[in-house]
């Protein structure tokens, strides 16, 4: 029993004198006084003052040992023979160990490092920086240590390393201790530095360890190079697993692109059997409204400027399906038993659109400004790297998939279009005004295509003829779906995205492109409706 | 489908094909003979212009022959046609080499030292002609097996082959290929012998390119009047009872395509000498959507409109693009418009319905 008080006291007291650890108490002007006057005093006494200097900043005393080191560097510190050493520099001189402002400037000059002290005062402090509340600052702290990775001190960094919780802060440190660990005579030391380099794989850490071999070929001991051969294939297999995500990642959003893009031009084609080349004008029209808001949110609203692409959402819908339901009274609705024309028809559609835009927004690409949150992305680690805009296109591309699969599978507009898409003689007959239907369905199928243009201008650029290149994407993934199937357009979508991104890097886009294409030919050989076709009898 | 009238039109079905014997015979005249201040002659730049836009109206024909008559609309004939300018394109760079040893600069570019040995076997004009042409059939003969034997149709066809013309286009941009990237085959000097520079050898071109559209025009109007010509407009009306009434609709439709694709090739090999480069934006999708836009505003199934729908559709664009470049895709979007909505099957069979309408009245 006695033993579990013990425990519990000691537990106690540990943890009162770890929190009296953490928090920072400064240390008191005598104190500081001393560590000055032993770097003051010269020789060997210098470098364990700069270290004393550093562990002070780092547990307790941090603004004040930034001071001094900023000092020391930039020639604003003076020894003086009696009383405290000054800084000098910021306009009125103050006493280094107090920070107030004494009376007179010193009369001695200040302290010059020389090259050698230089290069540890620089490692010195940046060791100070790595524990600094700003990340910017920890980060090129960082990249100061690795550069320098010959002079760091261990302990600290590790300490750092603890403490710190930005990946890629984390990864520059360990590399940094690493190199030193690697470049060490102790084969213990090596082979920890050798595991801990296996621990953090990239690019960086395999040419290191390559090069390190390359280099000690001949000096290593046969433990040190099984261990780096080890830690070699661990890092490859981290790479290759990096690598598998990066292309998994890409091929999704793309095949977001594509779902968002064909949606719409899978509801139109199954409902009237028409195929619409101007649907890739509708997504270019898409991006330019988002442009045109993009615009006037920087000129009117700049406060709420990062918010444009979510206002763009329901501009470019609306916009779009403004312009498509234009389209069909006026040109659509008289063609709709002769579809090859309604293919003419809609191609003189889409170049008028074309040069209309070029001539109004010049045939430029327009700069877009990409809200702050989607720039920049995440590592979730080696060489695996997501970017905020193509999560958002994913994200987008789902939510879009959800309201247009509910639209049309759980309300009265969903079931009309359903009916009328199936049987039209029928549902007419049974009082469904298909003609609206059609004028409205088509409305909705292009309203969505405006929304894959918004979500396009965060992922390429946007001109007046971006629209034809993903039109015949758009078209691939509606036949190989099956017209007028969402749940066809979906899979297939996210089928043709993948074989793209997959094939892309490895042979070029021509042959990703040729590939889709020879796959569709060959799966219409066995389903000439394509993979979801719905049972239609039109 | 909207049905076409069930026969071709027969006016003047054969005649029509005189029409470019004599502009055949009238090229040379204009330039040789006639003064360069008549009103009758024509320079080198009309001569070459009307070469090519007889080259398109060629082009417009093939297509016609397989969008008009048997139903199927092609949005990649441009392929066909880029197929044979490339082949010429090869032919022309041989050529050209063996008078002046100098490598394209694309070749040079992609650190060659030595002519490539696979370009070699087009160093002949009859094995590059018959090449060009078996490749064009071979290319069609593939892509409409596996197609027709699936019985895909109408707009689905349509895409596709817009997806195949994209694709080669791609294909063709790509520098590595060894085609000459988007830069294409250029820096062509002579043909049989004759210099392309000379006055002489593009008015022959341009006679050759009239000779050839009058002799394509007679050989598929010779199969549109024969029993197969019928055969095929049934298949384009309802290919379903054709089959459950024994014929094999997918090889009569695969003939047809491949006839039309050997006739694209042609003109695309005519082509090529005449403007002196082949690019990849000759298979842009863009282009083979014109083509069908030709045949549209001509009117399909007739054969004449084809031609003729091609020849104005490019006279215009000639002038046009050059007077006014904002103006014209609005004018060519406007006509196709017009024409789709109000006079499907095309201006030639307004006019010729305007005629009977006339001669009835009378």
């Amino acid at each position: 029993m006695t033993g579990f008080w013990y425990r519990c006291v000691w537990a106690a007291v540990s943890i009162w004198i770890g929190a009296a650890a953490a928090s920072a108490a400064p240390l008191t002007p005598p104190q500081r006084l001393a560590l000055m006057q032993d770097f003051c005093a010269g020789g060997a006494a210098q470098r364990t003052a700069i270290d004393r200097l550093v562990s002070v900043g780092v547990a307790d005393d941090h603004d004040w040992s930034a001071r001094v080191m900023t000092a020391l560097r930039n020639g604003g510190f003076v020894c003086r023979q009696s009383g405290s050493p000054v800084i000098i520099g910021s306009g009125v001189a103050l006493d280094a160990s107090t920070l107030q402002p004494v009376g007179e400037a010193p009369a001695e000059l200040p302290y010059v490092p020389s090259i050698v002290m230089m290069r540890a005062l620089a490692v010195a402090s940046a060791e100070l920086d790595l524990f600094s509340p700003k990340t910017e600052t920890r980060r090129a702290a960082a990249a100061q240590v690795d550069r320098k990775f010959a002079a760091l001190n261990p302990a600290l960094v590790e300490r750092a390393l603890a403490n710190e919780h930005d990946a890629d802060i984390k990864r520059t440190l360990s590399v940094a201790l690493a190199k030193r660990g690697l470049n060490s005579e102790l084969p213990a030391e090596r082979l920890k530095a050798i595991a801990a380099v296996a621990q953090v794989p990239s690019e960086t850490s395999r040419t290191l360890l390559t090069n390190f071999l390359a280099d000690h070929k001949d000096t290593l001991d046969p433990a040190s190079v099984r261990a780096t051969q080890a830690a070699l294939r661990t890092i490859d297999e981290w790479l290759l697993i990096g690598k598998v995500c990066s292309v998994l990642f890409s091929g999704l959003s793309y095949a977001g692109i594509l779902l968002c893009a064909a949606l719409g031009l899978s509801i139109v084609f199954g409902l009237l059997g028409v195929i619409n080349l101007a649907h890739g004008e509708f997504i270019m029209i898409g991006a330019y409204t988002t442009f045109v808001v993009e615009r006037l949110m920087q000129a009117h609203l700049p406060g709420m400027f990062n918010a444009y692409i979510f206002v763009a959402i329901p501009v470019a819908f609306v916009v779009c399906a403004i312009c498509g339901m234009l389209l069909e009274v006026c040109v659509i609705r008289f063609l709709y038993r002769r579809p090859l024309e309604t293919l003419l028809a809609t191609w003189a559609v889409s170049i008028a659109l074309i040069k209309l835009v070029q001539i109004t927004f010049g045939s430029q690409n327009v700069e877009f400004i990409t809200p702050a949150f989607l720039n920049g992305g995440m590592q979730m680690f080696a060489g695996f790297f997501i970017t905020w805009n193509r999560i958002f296109a994913i994200v987008l591309a789902l939510g879009i998939f959800a309201t247009a699969y509910g639209l049309i599978r759980h309300t009265r507009f969903g079931l009309l279009i359903r009916a009328t898409t199936q049987r039209r003689d029928t549902a007419r007959s049974l009082g469904v005004p298909a003609e609206r239907i059609d004028r409205l369905a088509f409305g909705l199928g292009a309203g969505l295509a405006g929304l894959a243009g918004v979500v396009l201008t965060q992922i390429t650029s946007v001109n007046p003829s971006m629209g034809t290149s993903f039109v015949v994407d758009a078209f691939m993934v509606v036949v190989l779906g099956g017209a007028g199937s969402l749940v066809g357009t979906a899979v297939s979508s996210l089928a043709l995205g993948e074989i793209n991104q997959v094939i892309e890097p490895l042979y070029g886009a021509v042959a990703a492109k040729v590939a889709v294409l020879v796959l569709i030919v060959l799966i219409i050989q066995r389903r000439p409706q394509g993979l979801f076709a719905l049972k239609t009898r039109v | 489908m909207s049905k076409l009238a069930p026969m071709l039109p027969r006016q003047r079905p054969y005649s029509f094909a005189l029409l470019f014997v004599a502009l055949a015979a009238y090229l040379p005249l204009a330039n040789f003979l006639i003064s360069a201040e008549s009103a009758f002659h024509l320079s080198l730049f009309g001569v070459n212009l009307i070469g090519q836009i007889v080259c398109f109206a060629m082009l417009a024909l093939a297509l016609d022959f397989v969008w008009g008559l048997v139903g199927i609309l092609s949005l990649g004939h441009g392929v066909f046609f880029g197929i044979g300018g490339y082949v010429m394109g090869f032919y022309l760079l041989n050529a050209a080499y063996s008078e002046t040893k100098v490598l394209p600069d694309f070749m040079l570019f992609m650190g060659w030292h030595d002519f490539p040995a696979a370009l070699r076997i087009f160093e002949h004009l009859p094995a590059a002609l018959g090449l060009g042409i078996a490749a064009a059939v071979a290319a069609a003969g593939v892509f409409g097996l596996t197609t027709f034997r699936a019985r895909i149709n109408g707009v689905y066809f349509s895409i596709i082959t817009q997806a195949l013309t994209y694709a080669l286009m791609l294909l063709l941009f790509n520098n590595d290929l060894g085609l000459g990237g988007n830069n294409g085959l250029t820096g062509f000097t002579s043909i049989a012998g004759y210099r392309l520079a000379e006055v002489s050898t593009q008015v022959w071109l341009a006679t050759a390119s009239c000779i050839a559209l009058a002799g394509a025009y007679l050989l598929l109007r010779a199969i549109a009047d024969s029993s197969l010509g019928h055969t095929l407009v049934a298949v384009r009306d309802d290919e379903a009872r054709l089959r459950f009434l024994g014929y094999r609709t997918d090889r009569i439709k695969l003939f047809t395509w491949c006839l039309s694709a050997a006739v694209a090739a042609v003109a695309g090999m005519l082509y090529v000498p005449q403007v002196g480069i082949i690019n990849p934006t000759i298979v842009s999708p863009v282009l083979s959507v014109e083509i069908a836009v030709w045949v549209a505003i001509g009117g399909r199934g007739t054969l004449i409109g084809a031609v003729l729908g091609a020849i104005l559709v490019n006279s215009l664009k000639f002038w046009l693009s050059a007077k006014a470049p904002s103006v014209w895709p609005f004018i060519l979007a406007g006509i196709t418009l017009l024409i789709t909505l109000f006079l499907s099957n095309g201006l030639w069979s307004g006019a010729t319905l305007l005629l009977r309408a006339r001669k009835t009245s009378s």
